[in-house]
């Protein structure tokens, strides 16, 4: 009774969780052993084909193209995220303020119209086009759209955000002394970079790869606006199998797929930070 | 022993627009435990910052074994320091944070370093302890292997920034003789920052008063605390009665002054008041150390008479106030007739003739101090 009692204010939160995500999830989770008639509607009938439909060399393929775009994003964005933070960090208090609202400024504007900017950008009518045309450079557009490439830098460009702020979390809360001591006791900027900062914001970096590979697994509209049908990503199979395909259960047992995904990476993660105190939601 | 190791020449250092040392001129011998000693926020940390490298000086030089290093990076200059926080790295094990100045010197092999680690383990007794992390162990232990890790490199100097301030009472104590011992084994120079007089007291060969980014005295414990050269060196050092006095005449070393209503004789052996011979009046300050004071309840010739108004019982000693014509005088007697002190007794206050020091009323000059013999 005491017990319940302690627990009463967790309640809402356990509604929420049980409301929103148990239940849709358990009801993926049983349309993804379910099939569909012709027309669409779901045949109460227990089957493992969507699962084993998934082993085709085309959606395996499709596996493997979401996930070199989320692993890709992962690194670029680390690669131009960390140096971000790192400076950012080092800034005085007002201009540290002021950069990191201009890195969080862009979530106030729609993702999808921020998607459509760079269709505008990299068009082959498109600004950069245009300007290399008129400089004389180029004598063709040149072709960048509905390319890997595009939708890996629209995908980056979105979730850049997270990379920065995970990294400059770790990077803030590290203990300048140490870097002082790393000096004192001989080391130089860069041996100091690498055998100090580098691993003490280890877990920052694992944090941040994860806030990003997560949804670049996920994310379909950029794929589908800069990738064209050229690049088919899990996001937009799944998508296309529960509208345009009519079915659910299908995209319902690729949805668990890509949730084992995720989960394998969030694993990863786990064993990374083991030995530190840190943590994804902190 | 007495080679000058260290030279600190007219340091100045400004942070924005506050002056932090101030002509900061100190030299220090090869193998002394010396010690910066002053409130917080004098500069002394400071100082300890200038010669380890992490912060830069605006004027002056600072010379290492007669060379200058003040444009040397921290990793260039031979010497190493112990952070208040130990600032022990907290991702490598104790062998590994031990090993990281030779390693990262690339200066000697790896046994080597096995080696020296060894060695260095068994000064701080933590033999056995290689494989723990930081955050495994106690504050003390903490502070051998921040100790270990700092000596490995051999340095000139060993810089040690109030290391003592996180550790409980006992455990400072102990600490305090450990570390005056490691200095006597390594015979490595040490400079140790504090703001506990009693650390520095019990430490050192030689105290450094700072105050305001001032150096106020340089000399042994004893000096210092017997024959404090400034007021505020009086005020700082030991507890004391700090009073506004007259001096009505003088002879050589013998003034005969008035503190309220009372006219005494004191012998000072620091002619730094000097009488005005005019009026045969100055004024002075008359400091004298509580605890070489003494309540008796019969005359006494050269004592003050006055009324007992607090006694304080604080275990080996009792503080008792004692108002001498409307100023209160503190004394510490340590064995004691608790019992027979009353409030509103009418007592007669004397001292040894050690304790008390007559000083200048401004604090402007500093008094030439004599070494005593």
């Amino acid at each position: 009774m005491k017990k319940i009692k302690q627990n009463l204010p967790a309640l809402p939160i356990l509604a929420y969780l049980i409301i929103l995500v148990g239940i849709p999830l358990l009801l993926v989770v049983i349309l993804s052993f379910l099939s569909r008639d012709n027309l669409g509607n779901i045949i109460f009938e227990f089957t493992l084909d969507n699962y084993k439909r998934m082993f085709d060399s085309v959606y395996l393929k499709v596996f493997l193209n979401s996930f070199l775009l989320a692993i890709f994003t992962g690194l670029i964005t680390l690669f131009i995220g960390y140096p971000v933070a790192y400076f950012t960090a080092g800034l005085n208090q007002k201009t540290r303020s002021l950069v990191i609202m201009l890195i969080m400024l862009p979530f106030w504007i729609s993702s999808l119209l921020r998607t459509y900017g760079w269709s505008i950008l990299l068009g082959n009518d498109g600004l950069i086009n245009n300007i290399l045309m008129f400089l004389n450079i180029i004598d063709k557009p040149l072709n960048m759209m509905y390319k890997f490439g595009t939708v890996l830098t629209g995908t980056a460009y979105m979730l850049i955000p997270f990379m920065i702020i995970s990294i400059y979390n770790s990077v803030d809360k590290l203990d300048r002394s140490l870097l002082e001591a790393s000096y004192d006791l001989g080391g130089g900027k860069w041996k100091t970079f690498f055998n100090i900062t580098l691993p003490l914001t280890m877990p920052g970096i694992a944090r941040g790869f994860t806030l990003v590979f997560i949804p670049a697994l996920g994310l379909y509209f950029i794929s589908d606006l800069l990738g064209g049908g050229n690049n088919m990503f899990l996001g937009n199979l799944i998508n296309n199998m529960a509208t345009r395909g009519r079915n659910r259960p299908l995209a319902s047992a690729f949805a668990i797929g890509m949730i084992l995904l995720v989960l394998l990476v969030l694993f990863i993660y786990s064993r990374v930070t083991k030995n530190n105190k840190e943590s994804l939601y902190q | 022993m007495n080679e000058q190791l260290l030279c600190l020449k007219k340091i100045n250092k400004f942070f924005d627009n506050s002056h932090i040392l101030k002509d900061v001129t100190l030299d220090i011998r090869d193998g002394e435990f010396i010690t910066l000693l002053g409130p917080s926020g004098c500069g002394k940390t400071t100082m300890l910052r200038c010669i380890a490298g992490l912060e830069s000086i605006d004027s002056g030089d600072i010379l290492l074994n007669g060379e200058s290093i003040k444009d040397l990076a921290p990793n260039k200059r031979n010497v190493n320091t112990v952070f208040q926080n130990y600032a022990l790295f907290p991702h490598l094990n104790v062998y590994d944070n031990i090993a990281y100045g030779p390693r990262i010197k690339k200066s000697v092999g790896e046994d080597e370093i096995k080696k020296r680690v060894t060695e260095m383990l068994e000064l701080v007794r933590m033999q056995g302890y290689e494989k723990r992390m930081t955050d495994q162990m106690s504050g003390g232990q903490r502070q051998r292997i921040a100790i270990a890790r700092a000596l490995i490199n051999k340095p000139d100097i060993l810089l040690l920034d109030e290391p003592l301030g996180a550790l409980d009472l006992k455990l400072r104590k102990y600490m305090q003789t450990e570390l005056a011992q490691l200095q006597k084994q390594t015979k490595t120079t040490f400079i140790y920052v504090t703001h506990d007089q009693e650390e520095a007291l019990n430490m050192s060969d030689r105290i450094v008063i700072i105050n305001e980014g001032e150096v106020q005295q340089v000399g042994t414990p004893k000096d210092v605390y017997n024959n404090s050269g400034n007021l505020f060196v009086a005020d700082f050092i030991g507890d004391r009665n700090i009073k506004n006095v007259e001096v009505l005449e003088q002879k050589d070393n013998f003034y005969k002054i008035k503190l309220g209503n009372n006219i005494i004789n004191i012998k000072c052996d620091r002619s730094i008041v000097k009488c005005n011979k005019d009026n045969g009046m100055a004024r002075a300050v008359l400091a004298i150390h509580m605890d070489k004071m003494k309540i008796s309840y019969d005359e006494i010739p050269n004592s003050l008479y006055g009324e007992i108004t607090f006694v304080h019982y604080a275990g080996s000693q009792i503080r008792t106030d004692v108002n001498v014509d409307g100023q209160s005088i503190t004394v510490i007697e340590y064995q004691n007739d608790y019992d027979n002190y009353n409030i509103g007794d009418k007592v007669y206050v004397s001292w040894e003739e050690t304790g008390a020091l007559l000083l200048p009323e401004e604090d402007g000059g500093r008094g030439t101090i004599h070494e005593k013999n």
